[in-house]
């Protein structure tokens, strides 16, 4: 065993006048370090980097010593990020891209270039190099060049020479005008022949970087859509190479194509994509010798918002498969032998997966309860690992939008109370996804709500309104929505409303918070008055006429649709269900010419929700009149023509049904006796 | 699948097969590609480059690798490890960087060798000092490593691990190290010689179910054997 003595000895041999001690020093340490996270740590606490990049920046270094030195620098780099942008820091870019240069020893070139790609594999390190790429993408460029002249399956030098110049390409695509940068110079062209040749590094490195060339760019997705090579599409080439035997090209190929799918390029096959690709990747979370996580992550890409190839994973058996996976982890979960830190990342993975698959398709989400996701999610959410509970929670949000499934699953899998667990939970990220799907958990039919309510939720949300997280005070609010929805109570109305305080709702709905916060609020108050007399009472005893009025007028005369619509039926419930206030909105001269406005709309949406408004207005009789009462408010409305603006609409042949329909029911009002809008 | 019964069996003629088989186009140069690749793969050097001129065959092949990846090849089956890894480290630095499975099953070879040469404390602060910490970084290694170290807690004749000491798991460490340099410089792990063998076996057991024909029943001596008569 060698001491530390020694390694420091070594170190100090690097300033040695006599190049056979420093090359043997060199080989030494490269030597030692190559795969040893512990003797790499060693050596960046001997100081080893300026000795090592000072070889490298002087002209006179022989070029064995280069190779020595760059294969240090190359094994350094694969310490981490940290290691990698303390050695970019000190400088080795500029020597390690003049070592790739045309004509450059091609030993050295290709240990540079194994060098460069290990310092580009990090994220900061790849947006830190942005002042050399400028040198470094021609070279790489022309080391692709000479690939083309190789004709030795054998030659196994050059191949590497021009996969390592193709991965670093990948890897400077980080930004999207790099992409553009690197498609400019002409690496479209170069790169597409590379797929067909039948070196399956090289493959799976080019199809790696077309990968990363065309993530999301529709662009440079169209442009390569366009060529192909010996007279074939690049789309079929990629198909082709989908079907391969060897599971890494298959893999990279799947990722080419989803990007052409997911940028819906005209000329993409779509259709295979559905059927190739998707059992593609299916089948390839089963291999052994691929990175579990890039295909699950690949599949859930492919998946997001794309309600058809949601449909093909589940017909693949994604849902069965992935759930499986999450319990062959649970069940290792306590061996002496489990590498903690991958199943962290492939659960969460999984989970953010299935999550994408279920958001959108009832069925989907049917065949994950039946494979127990619900349980599942539940031991995830006790996970030590912050992300692991966040992205549980995020599937368990797009799993209780299924009506059915609250219905029937939700109150014996046990979900509420980690749920309510998590709304305190100190990451912030888990409180906003847990907050997410207590909405789902507090919608009138869900029958964990009353459960929710004696937990104590409404405290909790009382909370959660005063978070400085904008996500979470929207969840939150929308909870409360729920909460009120239908709730069939008063007394309970009553004492939630208490807590959260009408007046902090009021704030909140003509406050100057995020627009997204004042929807939720506004809506609320729409929900409340909705519930009967009861709430109407409640909202205009708590901040009195006045502020109520104003408070409708203020959505009313809101530059967004959502706000109106909010105004609009918030004065249309207190219209149809309290006559007593119904009389002060009628009256309010302003709300009701802003309401008659919207008549003349361009929306439907607003048309027919002014136009319940004036049927819940003139639905009202004088009262104690009995069933032949006269209206109360026609005359009014009539001043403002109400009749004849209706009877113009009910006869323009440019509205819709729906809109035709409101506006003849409406008229009756103003004709006949008719009831009021339920 | 249930086999056919032997009535029902198709039988195919030796001259029938005969016939058949010399309608079947093959190369000569696909031949000699194929010989090369085995000669190649498994590291042949010199009969390779003999062969390439011999056969006139096209290829300009890396002969220098070869000789590289048997030299790797031998100090593993001659137990020198250290000689190994640094010659690894020469022709690709980014192997056993990347391939923790591979580097640990090298550093595993060494410690299996100080076991064999009695070199008991050096092993045991081998293991300690380079395998242990590896093992941390990677747990499922951690398996492997608690079986070699058991070559230590037992006399050989008696120790559950023994074949850890037999020439045989040189020879697998030899074989799987040759695989990963070949596979990373984009080349076929295995010759294609012996797949085909395998593939020829596995027609004829699938064959045998369904109809009599000229079997080769070894291929070392590749015979097409007359179908049994009836029974």
């Amino acid at each position: 065993m060698i001491s530390t003595q020694q390694h420091r000895q070594y170190i100090q041999q690097l300033q040695s006048p006599n190049p056979v001690e420093v090359y043997s020093a060199l080989r030494t340490i490269k030597n030692t370090i190559i795969g040893s996270s512990i003797k790499k740590t060693l050596y960046f606490q001997l100081q080893i980097i300026p000795s090592v990049t000072s070889l490298l920046a002087l002209d006179d270094t022989d070029v064995q010593i280069r190779v020595q030195a760059t294969a240090i620098i190359s094994s350094l780099a694969h310490k981490g990020e940290g290691a990698a942008k303390q050695l970019l820091d000190s400088g080795v870019l500029t020597p390690l891209i003049n070592q790739i240069a045309p004509g450059s020893d091609p030993v050295l070139m290709e240990i540079s270039e194994r060098a460069l790609n290990a310092l580009l594999a990090y994220t900061s390190t790849k947006m830190g190099a942005e002042e050399h790429t400028g040198t470094m993408i021609p070279y790489l460029l022309s080391i692709v060049t000479e690939g083309k002249s190789i004709v030795s399956v054998y030659d196994m030098h050059s191949h590497a020479r021009v996969e390592l110049a193709v991965l670093i390409l990948g890897k400077l695509c980080v930004t999207e005008p790099r992409q553009y940068t690197i498609a400019d110079m002409g690496a479209i062209s170069l790169l597409v022949p590379l797929l067909c040749q039948v070196y399956p590094r090289l493959q799976v490195a080019t199809l790696r970087t077309l990968s990363a060339l065309s993530y999301e760019n529709s662009e440079i997705c169209t442009a390569l859509t366009n060529t192909g090579h010996n007279g074939k599409p690049f789309a079929t080439i990629l198909l082709d190479l989908a079907r391969s035997h060897d599971p890494e090209i298959r893999l990279t190929a799947c990722l080419c194509l989803s990007n052409l799918s997911r940028m819906r390029v005209t000329s993409a096959p779509l259709k295979e994509v559905q059927t190739v690709v998707v059992p593609a990747l299916v089948k390839l979370m089963a291999c052994e010798n691929l990175d579990k996580i890039q295909v699950i992550r690949a599949l859930g890409y492919l998946c997001h918002e794309e309600d058809e190839m949601q449909k093909a994973a589940r017909d693949a058996g994604a849902i069965v498969d992935l759930i499986k996976l999450l319990a062959d982890i649970e069940s290792e979960q306590d061996g002496d032998f489990v590498d903690i830190e991958h199943n962290t990342k492939l659960t969460k993975a999984i989970l953010l997966s299935l999550g994408t698959i279920v958001s959108t398709d009832d069925e989907c989400r049917r065949k994950a309860v039946d494979c127990s996701i619900l349980r599942h999610l539940v031991l995830a959410m006790g996970s030590k690992d912050s992300e692991i509970r966040a992205a549980a929670c995020l599937c368990a949000r797009y799993i209780t939008r299924s009506a059915s499934i609250c219905r029937t699953h939700l109150p014996e899998c046990g979900i509420l109370k980690p749920i309510l667990n998590l709304l305190s939970d100190r990451s912030e990220e888990v409180q906003v996804t847990a907050s997410a799907t207590l909405v789902n958990l507090m919608l009138n039919l869900s029958p964990v709500r009353m459960e929710a309510l004696k937990e104590g939720v409404v405290d909790m949300l009382v909370k959660l309104l005063q978070s400085e997280n904008v996500m979470i005070r929207r969840n939150a609010l929308w909870s409360v929505r729920n909460t009120v929805t239908e709730l069939d109570d008063d007394n309970m109305l009553k004492e939630i409303l208490d807590k959260i305080k009408v007046e902090r709702l009021y704030e909140l709905a003509i406050g100057q918070d995020e627009p997204m916060t004042q929807e939720q609020a506004a809506c609320i108050f729409r929900n409340i008055v909705n519930e009967g007399q009861s709430g109407i009472n409640i909202l205009f005893d708590t901040l009195g006429s006045e502020r109520m009025i104003s408070l409708i007028q203020q959505l009313l005369t809101a530059g967004d649709d959502k706000f109106i619509l909010h105004g609009l039926y918030l004065f249309n419930n207190v219209a149809v269900r309290s006559p007593e206030h119904c009389d002060l909105i009628a009256r309010c001269e302003i709300l009701m010419q802003a309401v008659i406005g919207f008549l003349s709309s361009s929306s439907p949406e607003l048309i027919i929700g002014a136009v319940w408004c004036i049927s819940g207005v003139a639905s009202h009789r004088v009262d104690g009149a009995g069933d032949n009462a006269l209206p109360k408010y026609i005359d009014e409305l009539n001043l403002h023509n109400v009749q004849s603006r209706l009877e113009s609409l009910a006869a323009d042949p440019r509205v819709s049904f729906e809109v035709h329909d409101r506006v003849k029911s409406c008229l009756d009002n103003f004709t006949t006796t008719s009831s009021a809008p339920s | 699948m249930t086999s056919a019964s032997s009535s029902s069996k198709q039988t195919i003629s030796l001259e029938e097969w005969e016939c058949k088989m010399a309608e079947v186009p093959i190369a000569k140069s696909d031949l000699n590609q194929l010989i090369m690749n085995y000669l190649i793969i498994e590291g042949y050097k010199d009969a390779a480059e003999k062969f390439s001129e011999e056969s006139g065959l096209q290829t300009q092949v890396d002969l220098g690798s070869i000789e590289e990846r048997m030299q790797i090849r031998y100090a593993v089956q001659s137990g020198d490890i250290r000689l190994a890894i640094e010659r690894v480290n020469d022709l690709n630095p980014d192997l056993l960087e990347t391939d923790a499975r591979l580097y640990f099953r090298l550093q595993q070879q060494h410690l299996i060798e100080l076991i064999r040469q009695g070199r008991a404390t050096e092993a045991l602060e081998f293991a300690q000092e380079e395998l242990a910490p590896h093992g941390a970084e990677h747990p499922e290694l951690l398996r492997e490593l608690e079986r070699t170290m058991a070559l230590l807690a037992f006399d050989r004749q008696d120790s559950p691990v023994a074949e850890l000491l037999e020439f045989g798991q040189r020879q697998r460490t030899a074989n799987e190290l040759n695989a990963a340099l070949l596979a990373a410089h984009s080349q076929p792990r295995e010759p294609k010689l012996p797949a085909l063998l395998q593939l020829l076996a596995w027609t004829q057991a699938q064959l045998d179910d369904k109809a009599r024909y000229p079997r080769i029943n070894s291929i070392v001596n590749p015979v097409l054997e007359e179908p049994a008569d009836k029974t």
